[in-house]
């Protein structure tokens, strides 16, 4: 099956490859079973978990906030990163809890990294797809040769008001892309101007294509100052999730000349349990070829963490030369849609003794880590006590 | 409030510990805590034996009871140290949690 | 040169609500000077033991408050060393006159803690220790709850046997009208007494208390002088991450050493000793780091009577009067005038104050 370039971005038709080089994730180990806060409200547990279509969510600890989740999965993913963290050009840390209004989450963990000072650094939002514009804007810089690595992080500590329906599926996680390229190269945004002559850490996941779908759809929005977002109901539906993330999937294939059954994975932002499937279903797409992906019915929405995450899942079980379809969602409203194709260089990146470096926990792994809490504990890790 | 320039001195200090392995050598748990940390008791406050050579004082965080024990393996992670000032620069600091 | 305690007294300790600082200050020197039989005018320089004037009133500068207070117009300093403020404020005093520079001195230690919240006394107290401590939500029963645990594991020390030092000293402070508390205590009370950082209970640790206690000390023997044979202060890291040994307190067996040598005695000719039992376990580990027993053998019965005050757990602990407090229990029972809890022919006695968790010891040892 040939794969045909209509692309808007002359810059990434050339002779190198834009991709994946080493990905980090992590998960906080706490959980609360959905029915647990529905019975909190004295709501029918059964009839939440179904309408939402999930079990459980993440809940951080009372110590955690998008930083040091966003420190966690950047260290995972400098295990198998076969560069040194000052190759890294560019940090751009997305997400909708940034622990400071002001003041960049990027440096707090650029600096507890060990990037040095030679690096952009800049805070994405978003809403949910914060870290797919964050990997999206770093992709068109190392394309550009403007940086030889770059760490895209989505990561959060999502907060929803009690009692509203938010607080069933709110989460946290994070996940971290370092994304590079396959050529020899060097960086203008390096202050030694020195010239890499070998690529030190190899492309585990092509870029094929990208694009974005954008609008002004106010469905869901936090005003400076408020604590907890607002949503307009079942307005986040058609115009809002539907509209955009079947609009830039559209525009995806159109790009690209391909159809559902040309990919082996898809991927989809998942606010809830329902939406994702719905949507994989509407573009053609399979319950297999979405399964590896399905997170949120173990851990809920990890806002700009969901669709990144995920596509860490299915990384860790991805065969070489398989194709992932990637569509993000942020509220407001925007998708961004991704087409990665796995390279042989997939299977030394998981980390581990036949790799020769050091192992990591796999997305499954740190789901299947937990601790039940019940909602008073809850409350009390999420500084609502 | 914490000073911000006391923070950011010690900022070195924090990133070399980070991801270190290490073993409990004591333990307490505190339930009757200091101001800045009401929110937060009880918890473990344990001293750990860093590979390396170096000992510290730290929390111990998302643990079960068996890990209080002697020569429990941990590791070295970043988190919040303490609830911040609503308008204050948030310390973050070393903790560890079960290895 | 010898140098000599003329005059001793210590103020009522406890929660003194109505009593301040000055009136602390006054009561205590006044007493001293009087049982010393010395004039004010003779005073020639003041040294303060405190602690936490800054931290929790907001006043530093001790020395010349004091000083402005007493009358006394002249050289006056405040001392500081954590929980060893008095001791450091008797061994500086000490100093003074063995170099020649004054002849008769008074050493005031002080302290005024029920003024403020417990959660604001507890984190003023962890300035004894290290950032790392602070950071890390450590407490001082929890610093001292981590070694007890060690000296459990290593020695086989049992709670209950930690209990008992409370309920010993409790019962010495019954008998001291000074003391804080005058209730007896039993082993199972203590044990049932809430958690405040496990292993250690409420009962296990010394109260939060108002007190002062003052000395005259001269060059010249008087009648009734008690003679200070030897003043040792020795230090040991800050924090216990940093400290070699866990199962000691390095600086008080360093201190105790030297001093033995100096005043020319053993650990076994000590008849009577005031140790720094902040917590029950740092009287078991005072016990042994001071040479009266082995390791792990502290409920032996030895010669020495530990704390007849009720020591810090009985009498109480406004932390800068301890070290200060100590020697004027040594002074009466030397003296022969400690009434109930006379012990019977003292004749050599020994004063051990802590700083934080052992970062600072201090020890004076006084002969009749």
């Amino acid at each position: 099956m040939k794969f045909e370039f209509v692309s808007d971005f002359d810059i990434r038709i050339s002779n190198f490859m834009v991709g994946i080089v080493s990905y980090g994730t992590y998960i906080p180990r706490y959980r609360i079973r959905i029915a647990d806060v529905a019975a909190a409200w004295k709501k029918d547990e059964e009839e939440v978990s179904k309408s939402l279509g999930l079990t459980d969510k993440s809940v951080p600890g009372f110590d955690e906030d998008a930083a040091t989740i966003a420190v966690e999965a950047a260290l995972g993913s400098l295990k198998t990163f076969q560069g040194d963290p000052t190759d890294i050009d560019v940090m751009f840390v997305g997400s909708e809890s940034h622990p400071y209004a002001v003041n960049p989450t990027s440096t707090i963990v650029g600096e507890l990294l060990g990037l040095g000072h030679s690096y952009l650094a800049a805070d994405f939002e978003f809403a949910c797809k914060a870290g797919t514009a964050a990997m999206q804007a770093i992709a068109g810089l190392v394309a550009a040769g403007h940086a030889r690595y770059g760490m895209a992080i989505g990561t959060d500590t999502a907060q929803g008001k009690p009692h509203d329906f938010l607080e069933y599926t709110a989460a946290a996680g994070g996940a971290a892309f370092i994304i590079g390229r396959d050529e020899p190269q060097s960086s203008q945004l390096s202050s030694d101007r020195r010239k890499v002559d070998h690529l030190s850490s190899p492309v585990i996941a092509k870029l094929l294509a990208d694009t974005s779908y954008s609008s002004d759809t106010p469905d869901f929005w936090r005003r400076d100052g408020m604590r907890y977002p607002s949503h307009a109901g079942r307005f986040t539906g058609e115009p809002a999730y539907y509209s955009h993330v079947t609009g830039a999937a559209r525009r995806l294939m159109e790009m690209t000349n391909t159809k559902a059954s040309d990919y082996d994975y898809c991927i989809f932002h998942m606010p809830n349990g329902k939406f994702p499937r719905e949507v994989a279903k509407r573009l053609g797409f399979t319950p297999d070829q979405l399964a590896p992906s399905l997170l949120v019915d173990d851990i809920g929405n990890a806002y700009s963490a969901t669709t990144i995450l995920a596509l860490g899942a299915v990384l860790d079980i991805a065969k070489p030369s398989q194709k992932i379809f990637m569509v993000s969602y942020g509220s407001g409203a925007g998708s961004d849609a991704f087409v990665w194709e796995t390279t042989e260089e997939l299977v030394s990146a998981r980390g581990g003794p036949a790799s020769g470096r050091k192992s990591k926990q796999t997305v499954r792994d740190q789901i299947a880590n937990k601790t039940y809490i019940d909602y008073v504990q809850f409350l009390k890790q999420t500084h609502k006590l | 409030m914490q000073s911000p320039v006391k923070i950011w001195r010690n900022q070195k200090n924090i990133a070399s510990l980070v991801g270190k392995t290490g073993t409990i050598l004591s333990w307490t748990i505190v339930r009757v805590p200091p101001g800045d940390f009401t929110d937060q008791a009880p918890y473990p406050v344990v001293l750990v034996a860093l590979e390396g050579g170096k000992n510290v004082t730290c929390q111990l965080v998302d643990y079960d009871e068996k890990h209080l024990t002697f020569g429990q393996k941990v590791i070295t992670i970043i988190r919040r140290v303490m609830h911040p000032d609503p308008d204050g620069v948030i310390p973050y600091g070393i903790k560890v949690k079960p290895a | 040169m010898h140098i000599y305690v003329t005059g001793a007294a210590t103020t009522q300790f406890g929660e003194l609500w109505g009593v301040s600082p000055r009136s602390l200050a006054r009561g205590s020197v006044l007493s001293a000077l009087k049982d010393a039989d010395t004039e004010p005018k003779t005073v020639q320089a003041l040294f303060v033991g405190n602690m936490l004037s800054g931290m929790l009133g907001g006043q530093e500068h001790l020395g010349a408050f004091f000083a402005e207070e007493l009358g006394f117009s002249v050289p006056a300093f405040k001392v500081e060393g954590a929980c060893a403020s008095g001791g450091l404020a008797m061994h500086n005093a000490v100093n003074s006159l063995l170099s020649g520079q004054y002849e008769t001195v008074v050493v005031l230690g002080i302290e005024k803690m029920t003024d403020h919240k417990p959660e604001d006394v507890a984190t003023a107290l962890m300035g004894a220790g290290s950032e790392e401590e602070r950071s890390a939500g450590a407490t001082f029963p929890g610093l001292y709850a981590i070694l007890a645990r060690i000296h459990m594991r290593e020695f086989g020390t049992t709670e209950e046997q930690m209990a008992a030092v409370a309920v010993k000293n409790h019962y010495h402070a019954s008998l001291n009208p000074n003391a804080q508390f005058h209730n007896i205590l039993t082993v199972e009370q203590v044990m049932r007494s809430s958690r405040v950082a496990d292993p250690l209970k409420l009962l296990d640790c010394s109260p939060i208390s108002d007190g002062a206690a003052a000395v005259v000390l001269t060059t010249r023997k008087m009648k009734r002088s008690i003679e200070i044979a030897s003043s040792v202060v020795a230090t040991d890291t800050l924090g216990l991450a940093q400290r070699k040994s866990l199962t000691e307190l390095a600086a008080t067996r360093m201190a105790s050493d030297k001093a033995y040598k100096i005043a020319g005695v053993q650990a076994a000719d000590i008849d009577v000793a005031e140790v720094h039992d902040c917590f029950t376990i740092a009287q078991i580990l005072a016990m042994e780091d001071l040479g009266f027993c082995k390791k792990g053998e502290s409920a032996k019965k030895i010669h020495t009577v530990i704390n007849p005050s009720g020591g810090l757990k009985g009498c109480g602990h406004p932390v800068g009067a301890t070290g200060v407090k100590q020697v004027v229990e040594l002074v009466e029972h030397l003296r022969g005038t400690a009434g109930k809890r006379q012990v019977k022919g003292a004749k050599v006695g020994l004063a051990h104050n802590v700083g934080g968790s052992g970062a600072t010891a201090v020890i004076h040892i006084l002969k009749k």
